[in-house]
């Protein structure tokens, strides 16, 4: 955190006068043999980037022009090869992010022009998605609102936060602050563990088990309520925040700790006003990770939801469930074609950036609690 | 000042009071398995135990409970009892008991006097204010047992009184129906009961104070966990119990019994039989199975690492060892990040939109193992990182003043140092993506129920070709399926495409069973790899 | 062990030296000498026979001493002698360290600290702790000094009590400037009582655990090293504050330093590696006119 960026001082002309002379000492140090290996190396990647890119039958050629360059490279100018080969998968992670970012938005983009309103002889590409509550993707007017599905999601998540947050949070307090150790290393694999069941195993039982369990003991008509999708998908988020939050209160300086049981306090005491208070920022990151994995599960909702897009009557009636934006692309993708699949595309960028922001939020609040901490030491 | 006032070490003897708190706690306990027992089905509210109607009993052993809490709080207060009370029960349990004592006043007037909107919500206010009152404002013995005290008894009494009988429904009058009957309101209203007496019985027998909130709290946190190992439990033991059946059915033992596979050219009989793993579904067979689905997932995985895998750990490489931190790594970290808490369905629209057209222009194997390759290899990259974070500065200083090159010093010090901690994130990360259906939903699903003639055979289907790229993989191409999306088209499927399936519902279980082994195993493998390298590590 | 004992053996010859020196099997000799020793106040602390094991590792081995009211006793000894892990023993702190095993007796004011039914949290209250390094809370100076009271329910503060108007805002300001000259630091954070107490310097911070240790109102002050992080003027406040203390609280501090053991303590304990207490006696004396080879060894610095 301290090493922030060499340009926050320079400006950036000078930054980039600099990183060209840099760059001009790398050429004149370096081997010419060398740079012309990693630069064909380099430019046949490219090539065949654009090629997979241009859907081109020849992209396998610079492909090979590329393995062959960095394996030349590999066995006479390793270190040089080493280096670039690393920066290439470095920059290949990015653009992937910025591809995801890229084509889910262009797919995205009929449906969002197909829905403009004018307002004041302003045209608003989108607006309709959110103003309108009428998904009709057969029967005309053809209308592709987002609302019901964004009530949906609202729904599930608040409930699986209300389930996810607080046990979690509690569970982690446990493990990191009161579990003696052999119950510690028993109970943080089953944790891990809890994690790893896949959410198509959740559905299924929740498909079989829950729905009917739940539409047998509320009379409900038919199968399938937010109210245990919310559940299940909290229950599924759940390990994520106990291990971000545990990792959160682990990293409170034990000096602190033992500064407040000295004074004679309680350890319930210790944790309620030092632990959680210091670890606040970590433990509040782990929420919103819980909460961003709650918003982007995708087959419990699925399987156990009606998949029929439209609010529920009252709004808070969480004893019916129709669709989340992730259930919405998983159950129509196959028959969906033209504007209603671009629709579920609109689903897709709304619930990537939302959870790209959780996840960016969390980051910095994480970051944050590093930076006071580290000035406690 | 110093020894003033010397108050003794060890409390006095109270043997006695902690006897009666335990027994509260414990018939508490008795009331929260019976009411679990009557939500899951296992008990009916209307049977009598030993006798006596079930809500009567229920009731009864509440009003007594309540009593009790509210004679540990009188005790305390007029020095019956020896405790340690604070002067009041604090703000939590003030705002916790009003919230109560809101509901109970809103309900009681709309459901049982039948009044408006202003009417409940005005009397909701009083009570909830009077608990808040009643909380906060007399001592702590007394503010932490009367709400909770008079709350139990008032429970008890509705019970016995048979305002909520067996038969009482609250229909809550929505468009899209939905009602509280009895069977689940008893049991959920009992269950809540006893945790809140129990609750402040513990804080009793802690004898109030710090050590009594300790006491309550402690009890309150053990129980959580206790209830997330044995939710944790009964999900895999029930999925155990409901698969074993289907998963080894006409499972035969005996040398050559088994289907013929013909491996490098040389031909072998396996010397058991296990339909479930090497059949597919057909309409001859005795026994339907999921070969294709296993192997499909078994090639997902492999394609999937084999994609991420060098990507991940050299990106790791370059922002570690050879990036100064600055923006760049943390444009890289940022981007990981993100990428790692995308959710897997917008993996599988980029797939379906990115993969999907480029590669054959349709759904299939070779789209699922790169979009599931672009879900593991942010994990990969954060893995990798940490690991190699952990390797210390000293290692990589003591291997450059040798003189040796940076790269040299990456291979020969920092990998292996940081290799535990990537296996182990590779393994977790496999685990992960094993299971995932929604990806692979959207890019390479199959058809429901594949018979064993679709098993996928990689090796056997590259063959080379004349024009550009001249190596072809028609298997690589087609759609197949997976164990995760099998038993995802199982659910969903309707009755016509999986008539081949004798027993559906076996069928299924069975499915969902294998597929929890296999993720599972791939957890346990990589959670005692962690174990052993850690052990390792800490006897050197 | 057998070299120990030996020494041992010497020391209890000459009946009339007022040291006890303790190696397991000689303890009941030991023992009768101390009836002899005529503190000047009666004894805060008598710890007999005190074993301490961090799994296989035997920290301390059969530690006896008494420690007199009102006075300051140091503990010394080369890094790894036991020292802390003694002074850990005296509230119960190495009840954190799970691997840890105690065997023998600590007694309080006669009353036995390892027994079953122990309040630790009043042995903590009435037996205060000053930490090696700094550690105050990431909370303003003012809830720093009120943390302890506030805890223990001496002092009500917050939202609720404001409602109820029980609030002991006075009675916690006149607390805060109590304690703050207690340890004299009032002075220098009088106008920012409110500020973080982590952007104190790290003098600050240790006078102002200092104080938070007082403000409970404790006994003894049990103080680990507490200059060892600090430059020679802070330290040298803090010295002189040990010396006011000492007055009114039983002072058991641990140190590395020599002369700041010599120039501030009233008794001087000394351990050597392995975890024994060598010799316990008048500072004076202990510096002066040494019993045991070893520790005339020490202080001369020939080892340590």
């Amino acid at each position: 955190m301290t090493t922030l960026s060499d340009n926050d001082g320079g400006g950036l002309r000078a930054a980039a006068r600099r990183e060209i002379q840099r760059g001009r000492d790398f050429v004149d140090e370096t081997e010419p043999e060398a740079l012309v290996t990693v630069t064909v190396a380099a430019v046949a990647l490219l090539a065949a980037f654009v090629g997979f890119l241009t859907v081109s039958s020849l992209t396998a050629i610079p492909f090979v022009v590329f393995l062959v360059a960095s394996g030349y490279g590999w066995f006479r100018h390793q270190e040089l090869t080493a280096r670039v080969l690393t920066l290439t998968t470095t920059i290949s992670t990015i653009l992937i992010l910025g591809l995801i970012l890229v084509f889910i938005f262009v797919e995205a983009w009929p449906t969002v022009e197909y829905a403009t309103v004018t307002v004041f002889g302003i045209p608003l590409p989108g607006l309709r998605l959110f103003v309108e509550a009428r998904w009709s993707p057969v029967t005309p007017p053809l209308r592709y609102s987002m609302v019901p599905m964004i009530h949906g999601t609202v729904l599930v998540t608040i409930i699986a936060t209300a389930v996810a947050a607080p046990l979690g949070v509690a569970a982690a307090l446990f493990l990191s602050e009161i579990a003696p150790r052999t119950v510690r290393e028993l109970v943080k694999p089953g944790v891990e563990i809890l994690a790893g069941i896949p959410s198509i195993v959740y559905g299924f039982i929740g498909f079989t088990i829950l729905s009917p369990w739940a539409s047998d003991q509320f009379d409900i008509v038919g199968q399938g309520t937010y109210l245990f999708v919310g559940v299940v998908v909290g229950l599924m988020a759940l390990p994520t925040v106990v291990s971000v939050a545990e990792d959160a209160l682990n990293s409170v300086p034990e000096s602190m700790k033992s500064g407040s049981l000295a004074l004679g306090t309680t350890d319930w005491q210790t944790m309620t006003s030092i632990t959680l208070p210091a670890a606040f920022s970590g433990v509040s990151a782990a929420v919103l990770l819980g909460v961003g994995r709650a918003i982007g599960e995708t087959m419990a909702a699925t399987v156990m939801l009606r998949g029929s897009p439209g609010l529920t009557e009252p709004l808070y009636n969480v004893f019916y469930g129709n669709d989340t934006l992730t259930s919405l692309i998983a159950a129509n993708y196959g028959d969906a074609d033209g504007l209603q699949m671009s629709a579920l595309f609109v689903a897709g960028v709304i619930l990537f950036i939302t959870v790209l922001f959780l996840s960016i939020g969390s980051q910095y609040i994480e970051a944050r609690m590093q930076q006071k901490l580290g000035g406690a030491e | 000042m110093a020894g003033a006032v010397e108050s003794s070490l060890v409390s006095e003897d109270t043997s006695g009071t902690e006897a009666v708190a335990a027994g509260v706690v414990g018939i508490a306990a008795i009331l929260f398995g019976i009411s679990l027992g009557s939500m899951f089905e296992l008990l009916s509210i209307t049977d009598p135990i030993a006798g006596i109607p079930m809500v009567a009993l229920l009731g009864t052993l509440l009003t007594l409970l309540g009593l009790g809490v509210i004679g540990f709080g009188l005790g305390s207060r007029f020095g019956y009892v020896a405790t340690d009370p604070r002067p009041s029960a604090g703000l939590v349990a003030s705002v916790a008991f009003s919230g109560i004592w809101f509901a109970v006043g809103g309900l009681v007037a709309s459901q049982s006097f039948g009044l408006g909107t202003v009417g409940w919500v005005a009397v909701a206010f009083v009570t909830g204010g009077l608990a808040f009152a009643g909380t906060a404002l007399p001592r702590e013995d007394i503010g932490s047992t009367l709400p909770v005290g008079v709350f139990a008894v008032f429970v008890g009494v509705v019970f016995l009184t048979g305002v909520i009988g067996p038969s009482w429904v609250w229909d809550l009058g929505w468009e899209q129906q939905a009602s509280f009957n009895a069977e689940f309101s008893i049991p959920v209203i009992t269950a809540f009961c006893s945790l809140l007496v129990s609750w402040a019985s513990a804080k009793a027998y802690g004898g109030f104070g710090a050590r009594g909130r300790h006491v309550g709290a402690y009890l309150l946190v053990y129980l959580n966990a206790l209830s997330i190992i044995a939710v944790l439990f009964l999900l895999v033991a029930f999925t155990v119990f409901k698969g074993l059946p289907g998963l080894f059915n006409g499972l035969t033992f005996g040398l050559g019994s088994g289907p013929e596979t013909t491996l490098f050219g040389f031909t072998f009989a396996w010397p058991f039989a296990w339909p479930f793993v090497m059949n597919g579904v057909a309409l001859l067979n005795d026994v339907n199975g999921v070969l294709p689905a296993i192997v499909g997932t078994i090639w997902l995985v492999i394609g999937a690492v084999v994609f991420a895998v060098p990507l991940g750990v050299g990106a790791a490489v370059f922002i570690t060892e050879y990036a100064d931190r600055g923006r760049f790594t943390q444009v890289v970290e940022v981007a990981t990040n993100g990428l790692w808490s995308t959710p897997s369905i917008v993996f599988g629209l980029f797939g379906l939109a990115f993969l999907v057209p480029r590669l054959g222009n349709g759904k299939s194997l070779l789209a699922g193992m790169l979009t599931l390759g672009f879900m593991l290899l942010p994990l990969v990259v954060i893995t990798s990182r940490e690991a190699m974070l952990a390797v210390p500065d000293e290692y990589r200083d003591a291997s450059a003043a040798l003189g040796v090159t940076k790269w040299q010093t990456i291979r020969s010090v920092v990998l292996p140092a940081s290799l535990p901690g990537i296996v182990t994130g590779i393994i977790l990360g496999v685990g992960r993506i094993a299971g995932e259906t929604a990806p692979i939903l959207l890019t390479m699903s199959g058809s429901v129920a594949p018979p064993g003639s679709q098993t996928v055979d990689v090796i056997g289907g590259f063959s080379f070709t004349s024009s550009p790229p001249f190596v072809s993989n028609p298997e690589l191409l087609q759609a197949t399926s997976a164990l995760p999306y099998q038993l995802y088209s199982l659910i969903t499927a309707g009755v016509g495409q999986s008539s081949n399936i004798a027993n559906i519902e076996q069928f299924r279980w069975a499915t969902a069973l294998i597929l929890l082994v296999v993720v599972l195993s791939f957890y346990a493998v990589g959670i005692a790899t962690r174990y052993y390298f850690r052990r390792k590590l800490q006897h050197e | 062990m057998s070299k120990t004992s030996q020494t041992t053996e010497d020391e209890t010859k000459r009946t009339d030296q007022p040291l006890e020196v303790t190696a397991g099997e000689t303890r009941e000799q030991t023992q009768d000498e101390w009836t002899d020793y005529d503190f000047e106040s009666q004894a805060k602390f008598s710890v007999e026979d005190l074993d301490v094991y961090y799994g296989d590792d035997h920290a301390l081995k059969g530690v006896s001493m008494e420690i007199p009211e009102n006075s300051v006793t140091a503990l010394i000894g080369p890094s790894g002698c036991g020292k802390s892990t003694f002074l850990r023993c005296l509230n119960r702190m190495n009840d954190r360290i799970s691997a840890a095993r105690i065997d023998g007796s600590v007694e309080l004011d006669g009353e036995e600290i390892y027994q079953d039914g122990v309040n630790l949290v009043e042995l903590r209250k009435r037996v205060g702790m000053v930490f090696q390094s700094p550690n105050p809370f990431p909370k303003s100076i003012r809830d720093n000094i009120s943390y302890g009271p506030r805890k223990h329910g001496d002092l009500e503060t917050g939202f609720l009590s404001n409602l109820l108007g029980r609030s002991d805002e006075d009675e916690v300001d006149e607390l805060v400037e109590r304690s703050l000259s207690q340890a004299a630091l009032w002075d220098e954070v009088e106008d920012r009582l409110d500020d973080n107490a982590l952007g104190l310097s790290g003098g600050q911070q240790q006078r102002l655990c200092i104080a938070r240790a007082l403000a409970t109102d404790p006994e003894v002050l049990l103080m680990d090293e507490p200059a060892s992080a600090l430059d020679p003027i802070a330290t040298s406040k803090i010295e002189d504050l040990v010396h006011e203390l000492s007055e009114d609280y039983t002072v058991v501090i641990v140190t590395h330093n020599m002369q700041q053991a010599a120039r501030i303590s009233d008794q001087t304990a000394v351990f050597l590696t392995g975890g024994e207490l060598v010799e316990y006696g008048d500072t004076d004396q202990i510096f002066e006119d040494p019993e045991s080879q070893r520790v005339e060894d020490y202080i001369s610095g020939k080892f340590g």
